[in-house]
């Protein structure tokens, strides 16, 4: 009687998750190519505003040993830097962003592409508000030698300014152990 | 229950947030600016109307010991679905909450609604306390972000208004809001999340204030009219 029971609550139960689990299929189905555009323009808006170029060439990065957070690093087809995209931890959860290295090592500028900051706060580290972009743009010139201390982090937001500086002063050293590579 | 009832319950009598006071984590972190408050708002609103809709339709065939663990599937579904459309159709408002569009799973507003009423109204009743649940979380979470941007950063309005190329509203979030007084003399301790503590904490005793003159005048209006029957009793008998 009592096994009887617990099928019957187990199949119900499982019913229910597979209902769910097919409703939730056809709205990611539905979803997936708008987010993935909308994903891809971002990206493409985010090269575009860190480093001035024609077109991105993706560079092979398993020839160099590199930062593991950096996700991937990209060329500007004109020769006149490096795009970096990295991966750091800020205070709720992964900061992902592109920092563009021009060819003397320092940052051409920078933008957050995905993250989970808290609003008003961290968040403000990527959003369009003046605050924001005075942020991102103090970042332009700097070298790989850059720490927190030097720019003016975002108040209440340490741990998100810090990654923000740490990820900046990695893609640098990156394209630096890529050209030196290069030229070795 | 009738529907005037259960308006008045929502948004003020038994408010999700200053009567029932739950689902506040979410209320401290995100009533920074308009646009936020405004999104969050309207997104409880619909997940919750769903969910409280969904639960009470299948509030007799599911079985009472794993009815928690299915409310708990559909709330996610719900909540999946819509963090899924705001990505794809407004990715600026899915970037501003970030995480707290995904938190809705646990926000006890849902749960508590779907626990405490669906599983013993039906349909219909369900729908609009889904409404008027929502509309009252709504309703203060606005009243909470436009008490915090104003204090807190001087603004208006922020990402919901834009008066740079004239008035008009964005659903992007771009808009600077309207600038009432500098930023620089605002109070920013209001946009931090202990802020939100204060905020919330002087808008509950406000609302209880009102709350409790409303019934003590009621009571006051209901003890003279049973003083004047009593009167005009006397004066019957005399």
């Amino acid at each position: 009687m009592k096994d009887n029971k617990i099928v019957k609550l187990s199949l119900v139960l499982f019913l229910v998750c597979a209902i769910a689990a097919g409703v939730l299929g056809v709205v990611y189905n539905l979803t997936k190519p708008t987010i993935d555009r909308r994903a891809l323009e971002k990206t493409t808006a985010a090269f575009a505003a860190v480093l001035e170029a024609e077109s991105y060439e993706v560079v092979d990065t398993g020839a160099y040993t590199l930062d593991r957070s950096v996700n991937s690093v990209y060329k500007a087809s004109d020769g006149s830097g490096y795009v970096v995209e990295s991966t750091f931890s800020g205070a709720q959860g992964n900061i992902t962003m592109v920092v563009g290295v021009k060819s003397d090592y320092t940052c051409s500028g920078i933008s957050i592409t995905e993250h989970s900051e808290t609003s008003g706060l961290g968040a403000v580290a990527a959003s369009a508000s003046d605050a924001g972009v005075a942020f991102r743009e103090q970042f332009i010139g700097v070298g790989e030698n850059v720490t927190v201390k030097d720019i003016d982090a975002i108040a209440g937001a340490t741990i998100t300014s810090t990654a923000v500086t740490n990820a900046v002063a990695t893609s640098i050293t990156t394209v630096k152990t890529i050209e030196g590579g290069a030229a070795a | 229950m009738n529907i005037r009832d259960q308006f008045r319950e929502g948004l003020i009598t038994n408010n999700p947030i200053t009567v029932q006071q739950i689902g506040m984590c979410a209320t401290m972190a995100i009533t920074t600016s308009l646009f936020n408050g405004v999104g969050m708002g309207l997104s409880v609103l619909i997940i919750l109307t769903c969910c409280n809709v969904v639960v009470s339709a299948v509030r007799k065939i599911i079985p009472n010991e794993i009815r928690l663990a299915i409310f708990v599937v559909i709330i996610a579904s719900f909540v999946t679905i819509v963090d899924l459309l705001l990505k794809a159709y407004i990715p600026a408002l899915s970037d501003s909450l970030g995480v707290f569009i995904p938190l809705i799973v646990v926000n006890c507003i849902i749960i508590g609604r779907a626990e405490a009423f669906c599983q013993k109204n039906d349909i219909k009743a369900s729908f609009f306390d889904g409404i008027f649940q929502g509309l009252g979380y709504t309703v203060i979470l606005i009243v909470m972000c436009v008490i915090r941007e104003l204090l807190g950063s001087g603004r208006f309005g922020g990402g919901l208004i834009d008066v740079a190329k004239g008035f008009r509203f964005t659903l992007d979030g771009t808009g600077g809001g309207i600038q009432i007084f500098p930023s620089e003399f605002g109070a920013s301790i209001l946009t931090l999340p202990f802020g939100g503590f204060l905020t919330l904490g002087v808008v509950i005793a406000a609302m209880q204030y009102f709350l409790k003159k409303s019934a003590r005048e009621k009571k006051a209006a209901e003890e003279a009219a049973a003083e004047a029957a009593r009167l005009a009793a006397e004066q019957e008998e005399d």
